[in-house]
């Protein structure tokens, strides 16, 4: 299959680890994510620039504003990252976590805030989201607990907790047992979630 | 034509009746059949061709599979791509290259500057002729036309390869933001035009340390 500017799928995936993105107005990706684009795209860091008035609104998070640029114009722009399975969600009225590294774009018309929980971007309201995974993306009802590494994003959940088994505990308060570090699963910490709502999960521990 | 097929995507298949193909050496995961291995001594370049290769460092350790039976290669459980030349030339990194037929020439070309600045060498390599070509790249490799009504531009760490009469021109996105360190992320890019095919695979090649 030879794509051209025509074959090419709007806003759709090309295979599993790539997706083309049909920019008309303004996009907001993340750096270096770009493998390939047809048509006159302008990459605008965000700086000190008029078009920071679309997107201050919509990005609230100071410590995640250079990881992303603005692309503007018009044309096909293919997104790819480290040949991880790339997935689009299209949020209505939404209320989204996913970590920071595995944002690949978003609309401006989406909110984009810091998580509490460090490492993880909160997404307000209806736009399209790009996010990849390490392997397809599992959804699991909550309540669940999950390992922090395996977790992609979780959806209309208050913030989780962290969860540590009970042997790990009493480990830590006994002396000897902080000191030889004894009875390690590798499971002793995982993220507990509570209420009701989606959680996103990689199948992988990346 | 030597017949090549993927026995799923990170695995190639090549049948061997009497005939001979080029490997990277150390590629061969099985066989069957009687298939004799050796060191290409001269890659089917020649004695000159090696020169050309020490020279410029875009090397690639060939051998030799001969003989008849099946044989399967594989290279890192990368995904691996066959492309058919009709009296082609393409132009393709020879670290992506994992296997060809035996007369398929391969040569060395100049890359242009482009090649330093983006971390590919100065040179890559050329294949040309009637026969098969594997390919191998992370996440299988994309194809796009370039013709002369949109412009096409790609990340140069993602770049593959291309065929055709493409020019090749490097582009720095550079402006006064960059200055002060704000750059986008995408400030070099290499940008084709003319009538031809490129090949990108969905991955950055992580640039060398320097």
């Amino acid at each position: 299959m030879i794509y051209n500017y025509e074959t090419l799928p709007d806003n759709d995936n090309l295979n599993n680890y790539s997706y083309c993105l049909n920019v008309v107005n303004q996009m907001i990706i993340t750096k270096g994510k770009m493998i390939a684009y047809y048509g006159m795209l302008r990459f605008e860091a965000i700086g000190v620039n008029l078009l920071d008035l679309i997107v201050q609104e919509s990005l609230n998070t100071p410590r995640y504003g250079n990881n992303f640029v603005v692309v503007t114009g018009q044309g096909k722009l293919v997104l790819g990252d480290r040949a991880c399975e790339i997935a689009s969600y299209d949020l209505e009225d939404a209320h989204l976590t996913v970590k920071a590294s595995r944002v690949l774009a978003f609309s401006p018309s989406l909110i984009c805030q810091e998580s509490t929980l460090a490492g993880y971007l909160t997404f307000l309201g209806t736009g399209q989201l790009i996010a990849s995974s390490n392997g397809p993306v599992v959804f699991l009802e909550a309540p669940a607990k999950v390992d922090p590494d395996a977790i992609l994003g979780w959806a209309d959940l208050p913030s989780p907790s962290y969860h540590y088994d009970y042997e790990y505990i009493k480990d830590v308060f006994s002396a000897v047992g902080s000191l030889a570090g004894l009875k390690k699963s590798g499971e002793e910490r995982q993220l507990n979630f509570t209420g009701k709502g989606t959680i996103l999960i990689q199948s992988s521990e990346q | 034509m030597t017949s090549f097929a993927l026995k799923n995507d990170r695995l190639l298949q090549v049948a061997l009746d009497n005939e001979e193909i080029l490997a990277t050496a150390g590629s061969m995961v099985a066989c069957s059949g009687n298939i004799k291995f050796e060191k290409a001594l001269l890659g089917g370049e020649g004695l000159f061709g090696v020169l050309k290769r020490k020279v410029t460092t875009e090397q690639f350790e060939l051998m030799c599979v001969k003989g008849s039976g099946i044989v399967y290669f594989a290279n890192k459980a990368q995904e691996i791509s066959i492309l058919p030349l009709n009296n082609e030339k393409v132009f393709i990194e020879s670290n992506s290259l994992l296997a060809f037929d035996k007369n398929l020439k391969t040569n060395v070309a100049f890359a242009g500057i482009a090649g330093a600045t983006s971390g590919q060498g100065l040179f890559t390599t050329t294949v040309e002729g009637i026969g098969h070509v594997a390919v191998i790249s992370q996440g299988g490799i994309l194809a796009f036309e370039v013709n002369g009504i949109y412009p096409f531009c790609v990340d140069p760490d993602a770049f593959i390869g291309y065929q055709g009469n493409v020019q090749k021109e490097f582009i720095f996105d550079v402006n006064w933001k960059t200055m002060i360190g704000e750059n986008s992320g995408e400030s070099y890019q290499l940008k084709f035009t003319g009538q031809g095919i490129v090949y990108i695979q969905a991955a950055e090649r992580p640039r060398p340390k320097s």
